[in-house]
Order: C-alpha cells, then sequence, then structure tokens
C-alpha cells in the first residue's frame, strides 16, 4: 500500500485564499448570494476556532455563541453607550472571551473532571450569557437586540469591500492555525489528543497546553463575533444562541473534518450550500442539522477531508 | 419566611426529580443525557394535547409521562447504541454529542409545531391554610408526589433485587457481568424510568406554573447544575442538592429579583464545584 | 474424563495486534489445570476470552461439547463458566453479603445454602459479612471474589492470578481452600505467575510465552524440567 501523498500546508492555503477570493466572481453580483457568502465565511472563521479547542485538545465547549456574542456585545455596548471606537473595543470584546475561555478551561483541567465538566460549565455559561443579556437590558435591550449599522466601522458595512476584509481575517486565522500546529504546540496538542496520561508522563504541561488552546481558539470566537456584529447590523441573544452559531458549527467540523487545516472551510462550504437547500423549511432546519450531528457522529466522524484524501490518494492537511 | 422556604423546597423536590434522571443515566449508562429537558418538554407538551383533546387531567398526565418514558426508550435503543459500543470517555463523548444533536432536533421540532402550546394544570382549590401560613395547593401536590417517586425510588433501588442489581451496575459494570447480569437490558430500563421522571418533573411544571417547549435547555442546564452539586452519581446527592437550590433560589428571588437570582444560583453551582468537585455527595448511591 | 472446556487455536487481539495466537488447550471434568507465563504473555487475554469478554479473531472455544464462542459473557456466566479477574471488581460500596448474593444472580431463589457454603469455606467473610467491599483487605477481597464467583455453582472457575498482591500467608490459604474444592470435584483454570504454588496445586499446565504455548505437560514433569526451573523458579 503506497503512503498518500502528502500535500503541503502551503499549497493548501494558497488554494483555499485563491478560491475563496474568485468565489464573488461566481455570484453574478448578486448582493444576496453575497452576503450569504460573506457569513460563510464569519461561520468558517468560527469553526476554525472550534477546531483548535474541541478538534485539538477535545474540550468540548458548548459556548460558541456565548464567547462571540461576550465579545460582540462587549464591544458594541462600549461603542454605542461610551462613543468609544470600534477598534478599540473589538479588541477589548475579543480579550474578554479569550479570558473567559481560558478561564472555564483552566477551571477544568485543573480539577481533571473530563469531558462532561467542560460541557457542563460552558453550557450553564450559554444560559448565564443568554439571561445576562435579557437581564442587563438597560444596557443591552434585550431581546430587542441592537442596531450595530450605525457604529460599524465603514469597511464592514456590505458589498465587496467586506466580503474581502472577512476574508482577510480569515485567511490570518488559517495561517495561524497552520503555523501553531507546525509549531511546539501543535505537536503537543496532538500528543494530548493521543493519550493525555501519556502525554503529562512525558513531560508535556497538558494544562498549559490546553488552556492556551481554549485562550487563542476563544480569542478567534471573540474576533468573529464582533466582524458578524458589525457586519450583520444586528446583535440580540438570538444571533448567538446556541441553536444559531454552535450547531452550524458542530455540523460544519464534523462535515468537513476535525483537526485539519482545510476541515474547516471544506466544512463551512458544504454546510453553506446545505443551508440554501433547506430554506424552504424554514425554522424547521434546526431539526436536519440535529438530524446531521447525530449521523456525522456516528458514521462520518472523519469529515471529508479524510474521505477526499483517501479518493485522491493524498493527505490533505 | 416560612413560606418562602416552603417555597423553596418544593421548587427544590421539582428540580432534584428533573436531575435524578440524569444522575442514574449517568451512573448506569456512562451517558450525560443533553437531551433531558426536551424528554421533559415532551411529557408536558403530550399531556396538554390529550387535555385539549378531552381527556381527564389525571389520566392526561399519566399518559404524558408515559410517553416521555417511551421517547427515552426508543432513544436508549435506537441513536445511543453506537456510543454504547464504546466505554469510558470515549462513550461520553459520543453520547454528549449524540444527545446535543437530540435535543436539537426536538427542540426544532416542537418549536414549529407546537410554538404556542403550554401546560397548565389548573387545580380546584388554589390555596388552602394550615395553621398561619397559605398554602398553594399546587406547591403541596408538587411537594408530596415528588416526594412519593423519590421514596418509590429508593425503596426500589435498596430494597429490590433489581434495584440492588442497577446499584450494582453503577457501582462496577464489569463487576455485574461477571455476575451474569446483562447490564444493556437493566440500563434501557433505567434510561425509560429516568425519562418517566423528566416527563412527570415536566408535568409537574404544568401545575406549578406552565410548561412550553421553549422550557427544554432551561430544564437540561438546571438539572445538569444539580447532578454534578450533588455528585453525578449519587441519588442521594441529587434530591439534597436540589432542595439546596431551590432553598436558595427561593431565598434569592424574594429579596433580589429573577436575574439577579439565576445569577447567584450559577454563582453557588460553581463555588460548589470548585469546591468539592465530586460533588456533595461522592459516591454514596 | 471427558473434555469440559476445549481451547481450539484461537487468536485474540486488539486492534491491530494479536495477543494470543494459535492457542490450544483441553480442560477436563474436575481437573486443574494450570497457565504459567510472564507478564503480557497474554494469560488475562486467553481467560477474557474464554469468558465471552472479548471476541475471538480465530479459532472456537467449547464448552461441555457446544461452541460459546461469540456468546455473551453473561450468557456464559450462566452455562456455568465464571472467570474471576486479577482485578476482583468488588462493588465496593455494598457489603459482602450484598456481593456474594449478586453472585447467585442466575440461581437468585436458591442462594441461601450457597452462601452458607461459600463461608463455611471462607469463615473471614462471615465474619465481615455486614462490612462493605471496599475496605476490606487485599486477601478479604480476593477470597470475596472467589466467593462471589463460587455462589452460582459455576462447573468451571476461571482464576486470574489470585495470588496478586497477597500476602504469603493469604496465598497459602487460599491455596488450601482450592484444594478443598478440587476435592469436592470442581473443574479449576488458574493463571498464574507465583508458580510453585500453581505446579504444586495444578494436575496439568501450559506455559504461555508471547501468546504461544510453549510447553504443556504434568505440573509435576514442569515442575522438574530445567528450562522451567531456570526461568520460573530463579534455580540453576
Amino acid at each position: 500500500m503506497t503512503a498518500n501523498r502528502p500535500v503541503s500546508g502551503r499549497a493548501a492555503l494558497s488554494a483555499v485564499a485563491v478560491a475563496l477570493a474568485l468565489v464573488p466572481l461566481a455570484l453574478g453580483g448578486s448582493a444576496y448570494y453575497l452576503r450569504i457568502a460573506t457569513l460563510a465565511l464569519i461561520f468558517m472563521g468560527y469553526t476554525v476556532a472550534f477546531n483548535i479547542i474541541f478538534g485539538h485538545t477535545r474540550q468540548l465547549f458548548l459556548c460558541l455563541g456565548a464567547l462571540a456574542g461576550a465579545s460582540a456585545y462587549v464591544s458594541v455596548v462600549l461603542t454605542m453607550k461610551l462613543s468609544m471606537s470600534p477598534w478599540l473595543t473589538i479588541p477589548i470584546g475579543i480579550a474578554v472571551a479569550a479570558l473567559l475561555g481560558g478561564a472555564f478551561s483552566y477551571v477544568s483541567v485543573r480539577r481533571s473532571l473530563g469531558v462532561i465538566f467542560v460541557g457542563i460549565v460552558t453550557l450553564v455559561f450559554s444560559m448565564i450569557f443568554h439571561n445576562l443579556v435579557l437581564g442587563l437590558r438597560d444596557w443591552t435591550n434585550g431581546e430587542t437586540g441592537l442596531e450595530t449599522k450605525a457604529i460599524a466601522p465603514a469597511v464592514l458595512s456590505g458589498g465587496l469591500p467586506s466580503y474581502y476584509a472577512i476574508l482577510a481575517v480569515l485567511l490570518v486565522a488559517l495561517v495561524a492555525y497552520h503555523l501553531l500546529m507546525r509549531s511546539r504546540a501543535g505537536t503537543a496538542f496532538q500528543a494530548i489528543a493521543d493519550d493525555e496520561l501519556a502525554a503529562e508522563l512525558a513531560g508535556i504541561d497538558v494544562t498549559a497546553y490546553k488552556v492556551f488552546a481554549a485562550s487563542v481558539g476563544s480569542a478567534l470566537l471573540g474576533a468573529i463575533g464582533a466582524l458578524h456584529a458589525y457586519y450583520g447590523g444586528f446583535i440580540s441573544p438570538t444571533v448567538f444562541a446556541l441553536s444559531s452559531i454552535d450547531i452550524v458549527v458542530l455540523v460544519a467540523l464534523l462535515l468537513g473534518g476535525m483537526g485539519t487545516l482545510l476541515g474547516p472551510v471544506l466544512g463551512g462550504i458544504l454546510f453553506t450550500l446545505i443551508d440554501e437547500l433547506v430554506r424552504p423549511l424554514g425554522q424547521l432546519n434546526v431539526v436536519v442539522y440535529g438530524i446531521m450531528i447525530v449521523l456525522l457522529v456516528v458514521t462520518f466522524r472523519h469529515g471529508v477531508v479524510a474521505m477526499l484524501g483517501k479518493r485522491l490518494k493524498i493527505r490533505l492537511p | 419566611m416560612l413560606a418562602i422556604l416552603i417555597d423553596g423546597i418544593v421548587q427544590g423536590l421539582q428540580l432534584s426529580l428533573m436531575a435524578v434522571g440524569i444522575t442514574l443515566i449517568f451512573g448506569l449508562g456512562g451517558v450525560l443525557n443533553l437531551a433531558h429537558g426536551q424528554i421533559a418538554v415532551i411529557g408536558g407538551i403530550a399531556t396538554a394535547l390529550l387535555l385539549a383533546a378531552g381527556l381527564h387531567p389525571l389520566l392526561a398526565s399519566v399518559l404524558g409521562v408515559l410517553s416521555a418514558g417511551a421517547f427515552g426508550l426508543i432513544m436508549d435503543r435506537t441513536i445511543l447504541v453506537p456510543a454504547y459500543r464504546y466505554q469510558g470517555e470515549e462513550r461520553l463523548l459520543l453520547g454528549l454529542l449524540i444527545t446535543l444533536g437530540l435535543s436539537f432536533v426536538v427542540n426544532g421540532f416542537l418549536d414549529v409545531r407546537y410554538p404556542t402550546v403550554a401546560l397548565t394544570l389548573p387545580l380546584p382549590t388554589p390555596s388552602f391554610t394550615v395553621g398561619a401560613i397559605t398554602v398553594r395547593t399546587a406547591s403541596a401536590a408538587v411537594a408530596v408526589i415528588a416526594l412519593a417517586a423519590f421514596a418509590l425510588l429508593f425503596a426500589f433501588l435498596k430494597g429490590t433485587l433489581l434495584g440492588k442489581v442497577v446499584r450494582s451496575i453503577m457501582q462496577n459494570e464489569v463487576g455485574a457481568g461477571l455476575c451474569g447480569i446483562n447490564s444493556g437490558r437493566i440500563r434501557t430500563l433505567i434510561v425509560a424510568l429516568s425519562a418517566m421522571m423528566a416527563g412527570l418533573a415536566g408535568v409537574m411544571q404544568g401545575l406549578f406554573s406552565s410548561l412550553g417547549t421553549e422550557l427544554g435547555n432551561e430544564f437540561t442546564s438546571f438539572a445538569l447544575i444539580v447532578a454534578v452539586i450533588g455528585g453525578v452519581r449519587s441519588v442521594n446527592g441529587t434530591l439534597v442538592a436540589g432542595v439546596l437550590l431551590g432553598i436558595v433560589n427561593a431565598y434569592a428571588s424574594y429579596y433580589v429579583g429573577a436575574y439577579l437570582t439565576l445569577l447567584i444560583l450559577l454563582v453557588t453551582a460553581a463555588g460548589t464545584i470548585l469546591v468539592r468537585p465530586q460533588g456533595l455527595f461522592a459516591f454514596r448511591t | 474424563m471427558s473434555v469440559l472446556l476445549g481451547v481450539a487455536e484461537i487468536e485474540v487481539g486488539y486492534a491491530d495486534i494479536a495477543v494470543v495466537r494459535g492457542v490450544s488447550l483441553d480442560v477436563r471434568e474436575g481437573e486443574s489445570v494450570g497457565v504459567i507465563g510472564p507478564n503480557g504473555a497474554g494469560k488475562t487475554t486467553l481467560f477474557k476470552a474464554i469468558a465471552g469478554m472479548l471476541g475471538l479473531r480465530g479459532g472456537s472455544v467449547r464448552y461441555a461439547g457446544a461452541r460459546i464462542d461469540g456468546r455473551r459473557h453473561y450468557e456464559i456466566v450462566r452455562q456455568g463458566i465464571v472467570y474471576v479477574p486479577a482485578e476482583r471488581e468488588l462493588f465496593p460500596h455494598m457489603s459482602v453479603l450484598e456481593n456474594l448474593e449478586l453472585g447467585a444472580y442466575p440461581c437468585y431463589g436458591a442462594r441461601a445454602e450457597r452462601l452458607k457454603f461459600v463461608l463455611d469455606l471462607f469463615p473471614r467473610l462471615r465474619e465481615r459479612r455486614k462490612q462493605l467491599a471496599g475496605t476490606l483487605s487485599g486477601g478479604e477481597q480476593q477470597m470475596l471474589a472467589i466467593g462471589r464467583g463460587l455462589m452460582s455453582r459455576p462447573r468451571v472457575l476461571l482464576l486470574d492470578e489470585p495470588s496478586t498482591g497477597l500476602a504469603p500467608f493469604f496465598v497459602s490459604e487460599i491455596y488450601r481452600k482450592f484444594a478443598q474444592l478440587k476435592s469436592e470435584g470442581l473443574t479449576i483454570l488458574l493463571a498464574e505467575q507465583q508458580v510453585p504454588h500453581a505446579l504444586s496445586f495444578t494436575d496439568r499446565a501450559y506455559v504461555l510465552e508471547n501468546g504461544r504455548i510453549r510447553l504443556s505437560g504434568n505440573s509435576r514433569d514442569l515442575l522438574g524440567n530445567a528450562e522451567i526451573q531456570r526461568t520460573y523458579l530463579g534455580m540453576g
């Protein structure tokens, strides 16, 4: 059996960059489809973040929307109520998300209570976030939400500039991911994912690496969350709910392939196509995604990247 | 003062009833059921639909609870089967994701199909007085039912052979197999039982105030918190933890109001978990 | 004496690795047979395969004439083969009595008589019958594990390294009990690292190394075998 030819990360990244850059040309000038494509990029970003947190260090964070939303709300509220510049408030939001994510990870890892603990803590945090937003309605306008069109940075107000700006951020994230995985941290992640105890015994500081992964992933969630808030024009608890963000990321990552570079991208593209297909179902789309999660987890766990790799006899990053 | 305490205990009992299903399924099946709240909602909505169809409240409630149990049974025998092929953390993770997917499916379906259906079970006499306190009949009913359910559960676990078998599987599944016990079949029974407990809690929510499809995730979260604080394998612990949290909730609500109460509750939960992560009752089924 | 338990050319493994290959052994009714070998030789894997806890990749296991490989482990217990693992796998928060009673699960109604038999065999357990299993000493836990195994009236007892972690005094004591059980006709398959005890107690023995049978024969002959003496008895 011949070993599969490995495709280099650089080649893959270049291919992705070119392909995604050319997408708007294939959309025939439709503003509707451009928006869908831009949102797809945003969800790819979320998925890259989750890939780092769960795909590589097995920390099941069930609060992706809440972390992104925390960053978004912090940034938007500070910009609106205190008239600060979004370029200042966005980093603050990112820091908030990173701190929260790192804290959840630290607490869980130190107590070494395994997957359930992180899952429960983060799920509960989702609930806390939701209720906090509703409860602090003087600041957040509760369920009704806040319009961000007026305060958004110009580059995020729509159309082609927004697409390319967000694409740039996504590519930076992918490059950072690629470099991270090729660094010592990446090897550590692999060891931790394979066998945590063995990694610990081999001298790897499992706590540090897991918290690091969680913080980096959460920071990315915060960044994308802020982009989502300003590009989307509107934030509300529903925008960042479990059934809006977490479910999409789960499907996309499982579809694409956990622990891979191309997984989030391919998964995001596939998800977007499926999303368009089930649009006529309206709110029942969540049902389809739930079914997909169950099926993917049970049968197709390694995702499209692994499948394509097998078919084409190459090893995709 | 006393009225608040009573209210807290009653709410706590309902929380415990919600949570004990999680404890049982985790202790026996090694799976954390994230669709637990949705099962409670199914019990409540089924009851509401049957009520609307003209059935007597008691019959509707019983059938509602049974349908929740049936759902649990089907869940165990179908989509959880792939999870049971694994052990330990693999099984946990798989079970988590499968039940998470299931929760989305049920939530989505119920939200679209029955968005306005809510279960409310009015009682003939809204309240009665005992000595100096006025007690809501609903509170008394919930307390009695919950206590009865727990009493039956304890009697089952301690007193019957099957209950002993269940405890043995929870303490050592391999050991149980060595005694010739078919733990898979017992597990299905317990999952169905847990689902019925959840369904019962859902119906009782209808007694207490009202239950709608949107409460699913909240139920799950609360059940998880109570189960973890009580010691995620201990039935005793779940009962105590639920009542404690119910009391905290009642007092906090009275003094501070709804949203801050939730925060206090969650912070208390977080605090307990940090200080004693294995739960209050580490391991005493 | 007919062959009660027959293992023919079995192969057992995990993932890509075969741990036991081409192993055949026979146990006749009433016999005591030993399986000796170093750590990692595959003794536990072999026993788990016989007990139905692991699947076979090849070969077969026959019991009382019929094939039992492929049957679920709890069914095999009900048929009369009981496995007592080295880890004991007791119920730590239940009393000695409750542990024993659960051992009689396949014939629960008739447990009283069997209980008397086991408690007579292990008077220590009778003394501590209300004590929680998790609080017993190592030796007592081992006795409880064996006692629990006996509760369902097995025809074949698979004992996996019963002397693990026991003080020499306890080891002698349980081997005395094994002799008693043997004299009452129980068929025993015994895996041991403590070779002297194993070879003096059993009738025949197999030597398992790296997943294969290297030697077999009468236990007394094996005791006198130069190679065995060198490798396992530290002599010569």
